[in-house]
């Protein structure tokens, strides 16, 4: 058969280019990351605290909607996330014995001023894990209990799936491994799961005290002496495994990106035991713990979305003084972390935070009662329990504005995955996102509702 | 005389019928046996195939200190350790990291590097028994048997490393 070097040429050339081009096709066919209409490159989602009351949080209430103790005890006790004076009377949310001392604010200007607060949103359920779903997966999943991995993909697999993030870019940091937090990294749905997942730490396992008692003692390899024979071998071995039972559910990490894993590991062992982890001023409960972990985990990686979790103010459930305590130190924790994202030269200026409880309290208490003050505690279950805010600031978010009023609520906790999705992917990652047919009916961008 | 030659008649058509109806079945009547044989359809796996259920994180901790060490973690232990794995996403990382504490500390039972390389078919036999529960296949002694001899870096530690670390240990 005679060679029509015309046809050779051009079929080779097509060939090449397909070679070089296929590595950079996303799989949502997409040829490359959606970057250039980003709003910034990185995004810290806070999932703030474990079911915030909207009275003592953005109402400033203090304990005048709580304790029946009259008018007299309003103040803002979040002063890093909202303008506003403090209580003058019943200080008990400090430090020292009794709590009398606020904690020195640490930002110089509230977040309020800085960014956007949505003063009324609404949460579409009452629950801790529920709600955290809402904010992960951008949909309510009322059939989900504890134990289950989310039905719909959440906002890391987006991000991963159709933005063409590496998997060491999207980062979950939770408050624990308890109530199915370690699940909540990526979703069983078909066509994404785990290979779009999060990495994840719960530090307070993983550098606490367990991990350094199981994980701080690893023996270090020769990576090309040692390490390389022992994948070699690895491989060999997968080859020869006939897998038939659940495919292994992989994060896809690059072998370089695990060998950093590692390497931050190592480093988080020998900062926490040189004391040196850049935990926020006052340390004195886990979620600060927590954010301080969250700060290393920017500090290493520079991700393009931290998802962290707090969860310390859901003692409320028996512990009013205590939930006091401890939403002052989740508004500490808010301030340290935006102080830390100022401090990362690639984060400063160039990052979005957004802050939403994943669930408010009831309006009236239950029967339990502190020991510390004979404060009446709340659960959440009713509709007070679906008030929540969401505090965003940042780069290309309009500064010292508020959305909604109790009497004009604005906002779903849902809006927080598109919102994400915008600032990472412009318009072209939101509609992904929009268009899934996964989000709660209403759910839209925070910036479509400004 | 009538009657015989009307009964000649009959016989000759019955006859005639007969003759038609033979060479009709011809076709069918004779036919070649057919030699060919059908093998049923099955599928062929490997040993390893029927290994069909993940171990969950409390199960490969249990049994990764089991074969390092011969010998039982305590419950506490066992409970703690799994927690970490729960505590990375990357189960991968997770892993590599407790095998690797795990080799940092005494007791780990295994040959010296000079006992598997003067036998190096039994010290890939007892690995594979160990870990995998199976005795391997000619394909997997001839690979890790020209591996080892290839490679004097190879260690019976960092061949027990990448057997904790293949996907079949993690079923069972």
């Amino acid at each position: 058969m005679a060679i029509n070097r015309r046809n050779f040429i051009k079929k080779s050339g097509t060939l090449a280019a397909g070679a070089l081009i296929a590595p950079y096709i996303l799989p949502s066919g997409r040829l490359f990351a959606q970057t250039g209409s980003q709003i910034a490159e990185h995004v810290v989602y806070v999932l703030f605290a474990g079911g915030v009351r909207q009275q003592e949080s953005v109402l400033q209430r203090y304990l005048d909607d709580s304790q029946g103790l009259g008018s007299n005890y309003a103040g803002n006790i979040m002063p890093n996330t909202f303008d506003g004076a403090a209580p003058t009377q019943k200080i008990v949310y400090g430090t020292g014995a009794g709590g009398p001392t606020p904690i020195p604010t640490i930002l110089s200007q509230s977040l309020q001023q800085q960014g956007t607060l949505f003063k009324e949103m609404r949460s579409p359920t009452a629950s801790h894990y529920n709600g955290l779903n809402a904010l992960l997966q951008g949909s309510t999943a009322n059939t989900q209990g504890l134990k289950s991995k989310p039905m719909y993909p959440t906002i890391f697999e987006y991000l991963r799936k159709h933005g063409g993030f590496p998997a060491t870019k999207i980062w979950f940091v939770g408050n624990g491994i308890g109530n199915s937090v370690p699940l909540l990294n990526y979703s069983e749905y078909n066509g994404y799961g785990s290979k779009y997942g999060a990495n994840f730490f719960a530090p307070s396992i993983t550098f606490g005290d367990k991990g350094f008692d199981h994980l701080s003692n690893a023996k270090i390899y020769h990576p090309e002496d040692q390490l390389s024979p022992i994948y070699q071998m690895k491989y060999f071995l997968d080859n020869s495994f006939k897998n038939l039972g659940n495919a292994l559910p992989l994060l896809n990490n690059t072998d370089e990106e695990k060998q950093d894993i590692k390497a931050f590991m190592d480093e988080m062992m020998n900062k926490t035991s040189a004391g040196t982890i850049d935990f926020p001023p006052v340390g004195d409960n886990g979620d600060l713990h927590t954010i301080g972990y969250a700060c290393e985990v920017m500090r290493w990686f520079k991700p393009a979305l931290t998802v962290v979790n707090m969860n310390n103010v859901d003692g409320c459930h028996s512990n009013f003084t205590g939930y006091l305590r401890n939403l002052h130190r989740a508004d500490h924790a808010l301030g340290h972390i935006w102080s830390c994202i100022q401090s990362i030269p690639e984060m400063a200026g160039n990052t979005v935070l957004i802050a939403t409880p994943e669930c408010g309290r009831n309006l009236q208490h239950n029967n339990i009662m502190d020991t510390e003050n004979q404060w009446y505690a709340y659960d959440h279950s009713d509709q007070n329990s679906r008030r929540v805010f969401s505090l965003m600031a940042g780069a290309g978010v309009p500064s010292n504005l508020q959305i909604g009023s109790e009497t004009n609520p604005i906002g779903l906790t849902t809006d927080g995955v598109p919102t994400i999705a915008e600032i990472l992917g412009g318009n072209a990652l939101k509609n992904d996102v929009l268009n899934s047919g996964f989000l709660a009916p209403g759910t839209q961008s925070l910036f479509d509702r400004i | 005389m009538q009657i015989l030659i009307n009964g000649m008649r009959v016989y000759f058509k019955l006859k005639t019928i007969l003759i038609y109806l033979l060479f009709l079945a011809l076709p069918f009547s004779c036919k070649k046996q057919d030699d060919s044989y059908i093998v049923n359809t099955e599928l062929i796996l490997p040993a390893n195939a029927f290994k069909t259920k993940q171990k969950t994180d409390q199960q490969y901790v249990a049994i990764l200190h089991a074969n390092l060490f011969q010998q039982a973690l305590s419950a506490n232990e066992l409970y703690d350790v799994a927690q970490c794995v729960e505590s990375i996403g990357d189960k991968e990382v997770a892993r590599e990291v407790i095998i690797s504490n795990f080799m940092n500390k005494s007791g780990v039972i295994m040959p010296s590097d000079s006992m598997m390389r003067a036998d190096i078919d039994g010290f890939i036999y007892e690995t594979y028994k160990r870990f995998l529960v199976r005795e391997p296949t000619e394909a997997e002694t001839t690979y890790f048997k020209n591996y080892i001899n290839s490679d004097p870096n190879v260690t019976p530690e960092l061949v027990y490393f990448a057997f904790a670390l293949s996907n079949e240990y993690l079923f069972y």
